[in-house]
């Protein structure tokens, strides 16, 4: 079942609850060390938001980079190994709500006809009824916020639009995460890329040196070595410097 | 058989198909790429990189070995 039409505007009014997410969502992001480790703190909080005294749910996000097998994070072992489950049949109802973009609820399971062995084994595992929400990460990932309930119809209008407030907001703090990955990443990447290059070029230097050729034919002189032997062009290359001068740390210095 | 004048742009064009194919097929991102390929003293900008992944673009000789090269290691790792 899908729900279209939903009202965001019933959530931010609540003075107990968006402000306090707002704020807290702030300090994940920036006590955050990498995305596994915020998206586990991510479903913690959703679990312990999203939870009544009546209705105890679990939470699991799942996101999808260049295309890659998801990080997985869950509130606990449970949406853990449901989320597992659904990953490894490729398909089920958060799949699909990361897919069609939409939030996707499932009010009773032993009502649902697709899916047919994800929900056999979610029903195994106790769980009544689920409700996937996208998050819109606007086309860096995408990423999907699964809420399993116990109780089936566990999840009323309000309870929905609670968790598509909570899903926007969520949203907002985990483009942030990953743009600040990224960028250290790409930062790691090409510090390791400077120390690399340096090793190379004057390996390089070297054999044009050596066998007074151009450098086109030292690259290819190199390549060679590195693909005959099977040995990353690299460790060829600092091979190259180790046997001329005994240097095994060629060090680039590169500012933080 | 083709003389040695076409010879030489057959192999480059296979050459290039075959970077351009398996770069689909790592699904690795550009700027990671051309970031290891520029480490092992790749001279090409990025755009020109993308361009010739895309079968835009003929590079020498050398440039080709090496993104060969940047590929073949930066995928090695998948595969254990």
């Amino acid at each position: 079942m899908t729900i279209s039409g939903h009202s965001p505007d019933s959530s931010p009014g609540r003075p107990d609850e968006t402000p306090d997410t707002e704020t807290t969502l702030q300090e994940m992001v920036l006590e955050s060390q990498d995305i596994a480790g915020f998206l586990t703190d991510l479903a913690v909080m959703a679990a312990s938001r999203l939870s009544a005294p009546d209705n105890l749910v679990h939470c699991g996000v799942t996101v999808i980079r260049h295309k890659r097998p998801g990080t997985v994070a869950s509130s606990d072992a449970k949406a853990h190994a449901l989320d597992e489950l659904q990953n490894g049949f490729g398909d089920g109802p958060c799949l699909a709500a990361l897919r069609s973009r939409t939030p996707l609820l499932i009010p009773d399971l032993a009502g649902e006809r697709r899916w047919k062995p994800y929900i056999r084994a979610a029903m195994a595992q106790g769980v009544a009824s689920i409700l996937a929400v996208p998050l819109d990460l606007a086309g860096e990932a995408e990423a999907v916020l699964n809420v399993y309930s116990g109780r089936s119809r566990g999840f009323s209008a309000d309870d929905i639009s609670t968790v598509e407030a909570f899903g926007g907001q969520a949203a907002g703090a985990l483009r942030l995460v990953l743009r600040i990955t990224q960028l250290s990443e790409a930062r790691n990447d090409l510090a390791t890329a400077l120390q690399s290059r340096t090793v190379i070029d004057m390996a390089i230097g070297a054999i044009m040196a050596e066998n007074r050729c151009s450098r086109d034919k030292a690259f290819s002189i190199l390549t060679k070595a590195s693909s005959t032997r099977n040995i990353k062009l690299r460790e060829v290359a600092a091979s190259v410097i180790a046997s001329i001068s005994g240097e095994k740390q060629i060090k680039t210095y590169f500012d933080e | 058989m083709p003389s040695d004048g076409q010879d030489y742009p057959n192999d480059a064009d296979r050459l290039r198909r075959g970077a351009a194919q398996r770069f689909k097929e790592a699904e690795l991102p550009l700027a990671k790429l051309w970031t290891y390929y520029y480490g092992i003293g790749g001279d090409l900008d990025e755009m020109s990189l993308d361009a010739y992944l895309h079968e835009a673009l003929d590079i020498p000789a050398v440039q080709v070995t090496l993104v060969a090269t940047a590929m073949a290691e930066m995928t090695e790792g998948d595969l254990l």
